[in-house]
């Protein structure tokens, strides 16, 4: 008996070492006790992709840390577009390696939420966000409220717009800068948005084309364009602009009278992630009011009811919004894009 | 001899089959399996990458086709691509031969002071990483550059020339390519036997005659050389386009291929691969002439480099010497200083002033952003291990090659400069293609992670080190060897005393080149890196596309600063290397 046990203990053990290997492989079990991980016991990896400013996204980890200290954030940050397309490719190689996104637009959740790369969270913290701002199934969320507005450089620009048609005038001719919709999702949303409107459409964008107006990748870069004078335009996302503003650059933020699309930088959690809990932890954080404090001290008008907008900037009850329908943009996203390279033609 | 004796005890000992029972038939069973492994190792990392590539280039829905060459041949955007790349390629490479040329020239044959000096100064154009000195040129050209303040004081419409334009980008990859032909002219000039020159002069022809009908056509053959070297690493460069080009829709096929790749995902694989091999035939084509050209002027291998100057500058001599320098101040140190004051702005259109100057940039770049120190310790990391690996396997393969030359590892030397000679963005997608499912239905998972940069990074680099290491040993005789084995010397001595002493300079020299090409790369990280496996160059190029030029400059700085030390470091070392009587 004794020896016929020994022989069999090795493969068992061997056996049991595979499993558990196969086990460990990341299948984490979604938090069932609805808490949303608010026990200061998650820990771990999180890899959280994003298109915001390195420097913000830096800023919000380290405040989670505060709270979190065992979980490990590493931070993958490109373009939305590029940060899609990279999911893309990750999910052909086998596995996406993201737990938590925060991407510009709902536009692009839709999409992800059509590939079925999502899972629900109904955080606790959605009772204080405006519901038409939150996935109805909860797969994703907004954080902020993001408007489109024009910049312009102060030392170059006497008189300030009132209108978004000042890009189709003499006075911008070869002077305009806007972010490409094949990079950055806010100008993919933006390019969706203004097509579709009564008044703009595509006629629109071909007369800013024909007036000479520049396509530079993001809106860190249009920024700077304008900031530095090289263009006098901008069509850029607000916070870029008020924030330079108080370092002191030379440019002024202008909301036109016709409104602006916003954006609303969503965050959603991968249906593959790894580490659900901590994921879970981080969805609660931003939405909290602190984190929605400290994205108004970073410079966003914040998304939660009661947190009031950072000095420059409008919150999203003072601003005329350009409407935009998420689900349909999302199903036009692709040929919107094509449709940008025939008028603008790379 | 031995070693022939030995081979024929061997092959007899494989003619008895098993009857032998010395140790000698297994120990060529075992090189045989050495040799089946390196095979397929040569097989799975170099062949089938390229394989894989072109395959995706033809694939269908239904079987083969050339619908995907046929939707780039449509398309309005490809061929302003082509025109603009070959437009870039044929000038900078016009402009690098012009330079690179007319200074080997100077240091070759003139009687100009601190040679050595001057040529420290030209290669740092080359030792910099492209975008760096693109960053330099950018910030030195900018708007709010102390140039373009200069330029407005003296009349109010001047501005400088923009560096975002077709012309930037022909000058910036020129000025970074030339010391490729300067270092490749200068070795062709001094071999020019100047008995041949005098022999012509003494029969009555002119100095320029000389020139026409003895210098040039003796140097031709390496000019062109030169010339396929730096169109070669002009349709590699990514970091140049992709930094000047990008924001003003000027695209080249690198970064065509890399916004396809990386705006479109998986969907935009097979678009990728069919321009990726259009720019890999086009860099084997320049690669084969280079090679066919060189074969002919092998002839000026024995030749002895000549280096006494055949020309007396007399009173020229200090007014040119002082004419070379302040071209190389003017293309590198003062674009580097402009690009040192950018990042000490408090905000980026804001003048130079003392109010407006602070190390705020520094400050978030070292102790406020972790992804940075990840991927300064990165890039650390994989050119540390890159190097060493290269150093074990490539001068493994090297002595295997000279001592033991055949057939099958000249196929193989060839197959492992495959990487290195295609263009990274084309290295780097059939990397992506073959890891992602290197056998239909298994995953192996390691596409997003560190370990596909490693392999990418040893796969491109080793024919860096095999080379360097090569020339070493050939330039060791054999006798030496056998000198010290009849000596006595087992193994082990024969190497530590004798063999390595001899070599490690020139292997040392490769391992080197390989750490800093590593170090800085950019092209193979940008489409390989995912979160927490970002490198220095990865990192510099987010910062610029994010419009955070601040901080790229600053980081740039710092890496301008480390390469400074590591090259402090490396004379100190030479320095003492050659007192202690070991030669390079």
């Amino acid at each position: 008996m004794i020896p016929f046990k020994k022989s069999l203990l090795l493969p068992l053990l061997a056996g049991m070492i595979v499993f558990s290997g196969c086990s460990a492989q990341g299948q984490a079990t979604p938090d069932q006790n609805g808490s949303g991980g608010a026990s200061s016991t998650v820990s771990g990896k999180l890899s959280f992709y994003t298109s915001q400013p390195e420097e913000d996204a830096g800023k919000l980890v380290n405040a989670f840390n505060d709270k979190y200290p065992d979980v490990q954030v590493s931070i993958f940050r490109s373009g939305t577009e590029e940060v899609t397309a990279k999911l893309q490719a990750e999910r052909q190689a086998g596995k996406t390696q993201a737990d938590v996104l925060l991407l510009a637009d709902a536009v692009t959740f839709e999409n992800l939420k059509k590939d079925d790369l999502l899972q629900a969270y109904k955080s606790p913290e959605l009772s204080a966000i405006p519901t038409d701002l939150v996935d109805p199934d909860g797969m994703y969320a907004g954080t902020k409220v993001m408007a489109t507005v024009l910049a312009t450089n102060t030392q170059k620009v006497t008189v300030q717009p009132t209108s978004w048609q000042v890009l189709t005038l003499p006075e911008s001719k070869d002077a305009s800068i806007m972010p490409s919709p094949l990079y950055s999702g806010a100008a993919a949303y933006n390019i969706g948005v203004f097509s579709r409107t009564d008044g703009f459409g595509w006629d629109f964008l071909q007369e800013t084309k024909m007036n000479g107006m520049s396509v530079i990748k993001g809106n860190g870069a249009v920024m700077k364009a304008v900031a530095s004078g090289e263009k006098s335009y901008g069509v850029v996302v607000d916070y870029l602009v008020a924030r330079e503003k108080a370092k002191g650059s030379p440019v002024e933020l202008i909301y036109p009278e016709e409104g602006v699309p916003i954006i609303t930088e969503p965050i959603g959690i991968m249906k593959e992630a790894a580490n659900v809990p901590a994921a879970q932890a981080f969805v609660d954080f931003i939405l909290s009011e602190e984190g929605q404090k400290l994205s108004a001290e970073i410079g966003y008008s914040p998304i939660r009811e009661g947190v009031s907008p950072p000095e420059g900037l409008k919150g999203v009850s003072e601003m005329k919004i350009l409407p935009g329908d998420a689900a349909k943009l999302a199903v036009d996203r692709e040929t919107d894009k094509q449709q940008f390279i025939n008028v603008f033609g790379e | 001899m031995e070693k022939l004796k030995r081979n024929m005890i061997v092959l007899r000992g494989q003619e008895n089959g098993r009857k032998s029972v010395f140790s000698l038939p297994s120990l060529f069973r075992w090189n045989r399996l050495i040799a089946l492994l390196g095979a397929i190792a040569v097989l799975l990392f170099f062949v089938y990458p390229i394989l894989k590539l072109v395959l995706l280039s033809f694939q269908g829905e239904q079987g083969l086709t050339l619908s995907h060459y046929n939707e780039l041949l449509q398309q309005e955007r490809f061929w302003s691509t082509l025109r603009n790349t070959v437009y870039i390629v044929i000038g900078s490479t016009v402009f690098s031969l012009v330079i690179g040329t007319a200074l080997a020239w100077v240091v070759a044959y003139t009687d100009i002071r601190h040679k050595s000096a001057l040529h420290m100064g030209i290669m740092l154009c080359f030792i910099l990483p492209s975008y760096v000195l693109t960053l330099s040129w950018s910030s030195f050209t900018g708007s709010q550059s102390w140039l373009a303040h200069v330029l407005q004081w003296i009349h109010p419409d001047l501005a400088p020339w923009s560096m975002y334009s077709m012309g930037g980008i022909v000058f910036v990859m020129g000025i970074h390519h030339f010391p490729l032909v300067y270092m490749f002219t200068l070795d062709v000039l001094r071999k020019i036997p100047r008995d041949l020159e005098w022999a012509a002069r003494a029969g009555g022809a002119s100095r320029i005659e000389v020139f026409r009908r003895i210098t040039l056509p003796l140097a031709l053959p390496g000019l062109t050389a030169g010339g396929l070297l730096v169109f070669l690493a002009s349709l590699d460069n990514f970091g140049i386009p992709a930094f000047l080009g990008t924001p003003v829709n000027i695209s080249v096929l690198s970064t065509l291929i890399y916004e396809e790749i990386i705006g479109f995902g998986p969907s935009a694989f097979a678009r990728g691969a069919s321009l990726s091999v259009l720019l890999g035939a086009a860099a084997v084509v320049g690669s084969l002439l280079q090679w066919l050209l060189l074969r002919k002027s092998h002839a000026s291998d024995t030749m002895q480099p000549d280096l006494t100057p055949r020309y007396e500058l007399g009173r020229m001599r200090k007014p040119l010497a002082f004419a070379i320098w302040a071209g190389l101040a003017l293309i590198t140190i003062i674009p580097l200083s402009s690009m040192i004051s950018m990042s000490l702005k408090r905000a980026y259109g804001l003048g130079l002033t003392r109010a407006n100057m602070t190390l705020d940039n520094y400050r978030y770049i070292l102790f406020e952003n972790e992804r940075v120190w990840q991927a300064i310790q990165n890039s650390l990391v994989l050119s540390l291990v890159t190097m060493l690996a290269c150093l074990i396997i490539g001068s493994g393969f090297a002595y295997i090659r000279v001592r033991k030359p055949n057939q099958f590892n000249k196929m193989a030397e060839l197959a492992t400069a495959v990487p290195y000679t295609l263009p990274g963005i084309v290295f780097a997608l059939s990397m992506i293609l073959v890891w992602m499912e290197p056998v239909p239905g298994w995953n192996p998972g390691i596409y997003g992670t560190m370990t596909i940069l490693f392999i990418a990074y040893i796969c491109r680099f080793l024919i860096l080190q095999i080379r360097s290491s090569v020339t070493s040993f050939m330039q060791l005789d054999a006798s030496m060897e056998e000198a010290a084995r009849i000596s006595g010397a087992g193994f082990w001595r024969k190497w530590t005393a004798v063999l390595l002493p001899l070599l490690l300079p020139g292997i040392l020299t490769g391992g080197m080149l390989v750490f800093l090409t590593a170090l800085t790369e950019l092209t193979v990280s940008a489409l390989l890196y995912s979160s927490g496996s970002q490198t220095i160059g990865v990192t510099i190029f987010s910062f610029e596309q994010a419009g955070d030029t601040l901080y790229s400059t600053a980081l740039s700085s710092l890496i301008v600063a480390l390469i400074a030390a590591g090259g402090v470091i490396l004379l100190i070392a030479q320095r003492w290397a050659t007192r202690k009587g070991v030669k390079s």
